[in-house]
């Protein structure tokens, strides 16, 4: 017959026990979400960031923006009216960490790309209040003069393609990049070339205005303008997703 | 004989609980600071002086490590150390270990506020630190897991003292917690950035497990053992009912874990996961409640105490604040009130009446009673400790009272329509409508600030007055030798 | 080994939970409450806070 008393007079019994009532919520709720299928939905469109974007990715995380923007639309008639279509699992699958947020001091920002032109970008970020006066987000003018250190970018995209992240080392991966997401794409997510492609996009985007060197709000505003963008839902139905939640 | 040689041979280890305890008020203090400041930066952005390294961005996570860690984190260790000596009667089992967990637990609250400033965080939410300092953290848990069990192994008695019990759920919870929300893999040995092992939906549901989980035992299990042993201490009469702590700990123990994903309700995470955590978050009202009633009902037949002693109050309101916080957590897990009160300052005010309102107001109890005890000596000022009391209530209720208001006008603001079926309001307008609310915010926070300036000199005179009083008694004890 | 995939799914799953969760709390709360004498003797452990010396020097004055 089984005595509580065992437990509280045995310290590794009392450990033991406490080790499992505090294990099981864990394993049930995470580890499923790895194995069934259909947590994260099957959309085209979906890539890796380019180096440049992964770079702003970094910048982004690196100010704190993820305590005041969240990055998650939730499925409700204001948020489709204010922010567009609600997120998708899939629209996050190279999110690591995930910037989903859990505060809009300001607005949601999931799909913030393209809505902006980059001169506004780039004003806003500098001097919010010049364009927004209510706003109370802080300035980030050193993001302009910041010349943006890329001389890693080749380890960052390592350490990501360890973690999942389908950047191509090799030729087989190249190619496998090539049949899922098309040459185009393919190109970018190839670390061998990661510092020619930054730079590429960085000039001929010209996202801050100067086109004499590449500078932090370069890679910020190239991270922001893709945001929600890769997913085109002109081509589903209104109630394709439906059946994931 | 020498001075260190006493220390050693002394029944407790006092030396590394007295550390702890000085560091608790000098956290409380930067790390209230820094709220109040960025706060006011909420309220007033010029205040962000477009200086990178005081944004609101990169301080507040050094609020939060500031305050959870190094106050909440220091109080801990101190009033764990503390207790599993008295209620086992035995010194703790390794002083070096202990001395280690005390300056490594510091180097990373202090490292990881520096880091911060500096730009590197893995950006996420209470557990920012980079991988080098989340090492070091897991060395120094394990050594504080081996100094308490180690002592509870020397106790004298062959019952282990419920308070213990929640403090060795704590120390296992936050181990598990902490290595699995921190899997990240390095950019290289010698760089600080890394990125997360996990992505998206699993990501997020890692990490909120971790994040209400430190809420659950961080800042719930653990103080509830501190409330364990200090409120029949200062009440003088023992706990209301011992069966009740019993069911209170395992019931808390395990429904807690399984909660986290309330705070991804509506998200991409699965409805499945979301669902099963707003069932649970309902369940764990009844052992909260539980709790707070076994520690208030210890009170019955002295209710006079709380009128004569300014230390039971703040351990009675504390455990008033944690019925209503565990309360309001419930009623915000359910899914339609989630989503008016989600991304809104709502959920704000609901953490931080839990942790000035509790954690906060429990620790500086237990501080009162210990300290004291620790050098030997009565309080400097009581009636200092009743102005803290009310400076400390006025500011949690000023501060949860704005969030209130902020976070619901926020979440009818965003989803108001017009006439025609538009929006009503634009973002913006949201956000100005939040400034009166965030000024009165920052004064709630100045008001909390004060009381904490005014326990610090409190404390720091009480040690003077035990240090000078334990000098003159070593003086009078070697001149009866000589003599 | 077949019998192994019973248990990967929710239906079956769930409520198996249910019951084993329902019944450990029953018995905590029953092993807690059930029996008088034990009941006194968990009660008893209430006092440790004050079994520490300097309540005993307390008592002795």
């Amino acid at each position: 017959m089984f005595k509580h008393e065992w437990l509280e007079t045995n310290i590794g019994l009392l450990t033991v026990a406490t080790m499992l009532a505090i294990s099981i919520g864990g394993l049930v709720e995470i580890a499923p979400l790895f194995f069934i299928k259909g947590t994260v939905e099957k959309v085209d469109g979906v890539r890796p960031y380019t180096p440049l974007e992964l770079r702003g990715r970094d910048i982004y995380q690196r100010e704190g923006c993820y305590l005041c923007h969240s990055q998650m639309i939730r499925p409700f008639r204001d948020e489709a009216l204010r922010y567009g279509h609600y997120s998708l699992a899939a629209e996050s699958q190279y999110d690591h960490p995930f910037q989903w947020g859990s505060k809009r001091t300001g607005p949601d920002l999931a799909r913030v790309g393209k809505k902006y032109s980059n001169e506004w970008m780039v004003q806003h970020l500098v001097a919010p209040r010049s364009l927004v006066p209510q706003s109370v987000m802080p300035n980030f003018p050193w993001l302009l003069t910041n010349q943006l250190d890329y001389s890693d970018i080749q380890d960052r995209m390592k350490a990501l393609r360890l973690a999942g992240v389908p950047y191509s080392l090799n030729k087989a991966e190249y190619d496998a990049n090539v049949k899922k997401f098309g040459a185009a794409t393919a190109k970018m997510l190839d670390i061998t070339h990661a510092r020619q492609n930054l730079i590429a996009q960085a000039q001929e985007n010209n996202y801050d205005g100067d086109r004499s060197g590449i500078s932090e709000m370069d890679a910020l505003v190239a991270y922001l303008q893709v945001l929600g963008t890769m997913v085109d839902f002109s081509k589903y139905d209104d109630d394709a997703f439906v059946k994931y939640r | 004989m020498t001075a260190t040689e006493m220390g050693s041979n002394e029944q407790y280890n006092f030396e590394v609980v007295k550390k702890f305890a000085f560091m608790t008020i000098i956290w409380g203090l930067l790390g209230m600071s820094i709220g109040v400041y960025i706060a006011s930066e909420l309220a007033w952005p010029f205040m962000n002086m477009d200086i990178p390294y005081i944004t609101f961005g990169r301080l507040r996570p050094a609020h939060t490590s500031s305050v959870i860690f190094g106050f909440g984190g220091s109080a801990l260790f101190a009033t764990s150390y503390y207790i599993v000596q008295r209620t086992c009667q035995a010194r703790l089992v390794s002083d070096f270990l202990a001395s280690f967990t005390f300056w490594g637990w510091q180097a990373a609250i202090i490292m990881g506020d520096i880091s911060y400033m500096l730009g590197h965080t893995q950006s996420r939410e209470y557990a920012e630190m980079e991988w080098p300092i989340d090492i070091l953290i897991e060395i120094v848990w394990v050594s504080y897991l081996a100094v308490f069990v180690g002592t509870i192994m020397r106790r004298k008695q062959p019952h282990i003292y419920v308070a213990n019990w929640f403090f060795m759920s704590f120390i296992l919870a936050t181990a598990l917690l902490h290595t699995f929300n921190n899997l990240a893999i390095p950019v290289s040995l010698f760089h600080m950035k890394s990125y997360s092992l996990f992505s998206g939906t699993q990501d997020a549901m890692t990490q909120w497990w971790y994040g209400h989980n430190a809420v659950g035992f961080f800042l719930t299990a653990a103080f509830l053992g501190m409330m364990y042993y200090f409120v029949p201490k200062q009440a003088g009469r023992p706990i209301y009912s011992y069966r009740l702590s019993i069911v209170h700990f395992w019931a808390l123990s395990f429904l807690y874990m399984w909660v986290g994903a309330h705070h991804l309700h509506w998200t991409a995470l699965p409805d499945w996961t979301s669902t099963l955590a707003a069932t649970f978050s309902i369940m764990l009202l009844l052992p909260s409640w539980g709790g707070m009633i076994n520690g208030i009902m210890t009170l019955s037949g002295a209710w006079d105490k709380l009128r004569t002693d300014p230390v039971m109050r703040f351990m009675i309101v504390a455990l008033s604040f944690y019925g209503m916080a565990t309360f309001e957590g419930p009623l915000m897990a359910l899914k339609d009130v989630n989503a008016l009160s989600h991304y809104t300052d709502w959920t704000v005010g609901h953490v931080h009446s839990g942790a000035l309102g509790w954690v906060a107001m429990i620790s500086f109890g237990s501080l009162y009673h210990m300290i004291p005890r620790l050098w030997g000596t009565k309080l400097w000022s009581e009636k200092l400790v009743g102005v803290h009391f009310w400076l400390a209530t006025i500011g949690v209720l000023m501060y949860i009272t704005a969030m209130w208001i902020s976070g619901i006008t926020q979440g009818l603001m965003w989803r108001a329509f017009d006439q025609f079926g538009n929006l009503q309001y634009s973002f913006v307008e949201s956000v100005a409508a939040m400034h009166p609310l965030y000024e009165m915010r920052a004064f709630g926070g100045m008001f909390f600030l004060s009381g904490m300036i005014l326990m610090a000199i409190n404390v720091m005179m009480t040690i003077r007055q035990g240090s000078t009083e334990s000098a003159k008694a070593t003086a009078a004890k070697l001149s009866m030798v000589n003599a | 080994m077949g019998w192994i995939y019973w248990f990967s799914s929710f239906n079956h799953t769930k409520p198996l939970a249910l019951v084993i969760m329902f019944v450990t709390f029953v018995a905590i709360v029953f092993y807690v409450y059930g029996d008088r004498k034990r009941g006194e003797r968990l009660e008893n452990n209430k006092n440790i806070p004050f079994l520490d010396d300097e309540s005993i020097k307390e008592n002795e004055k």
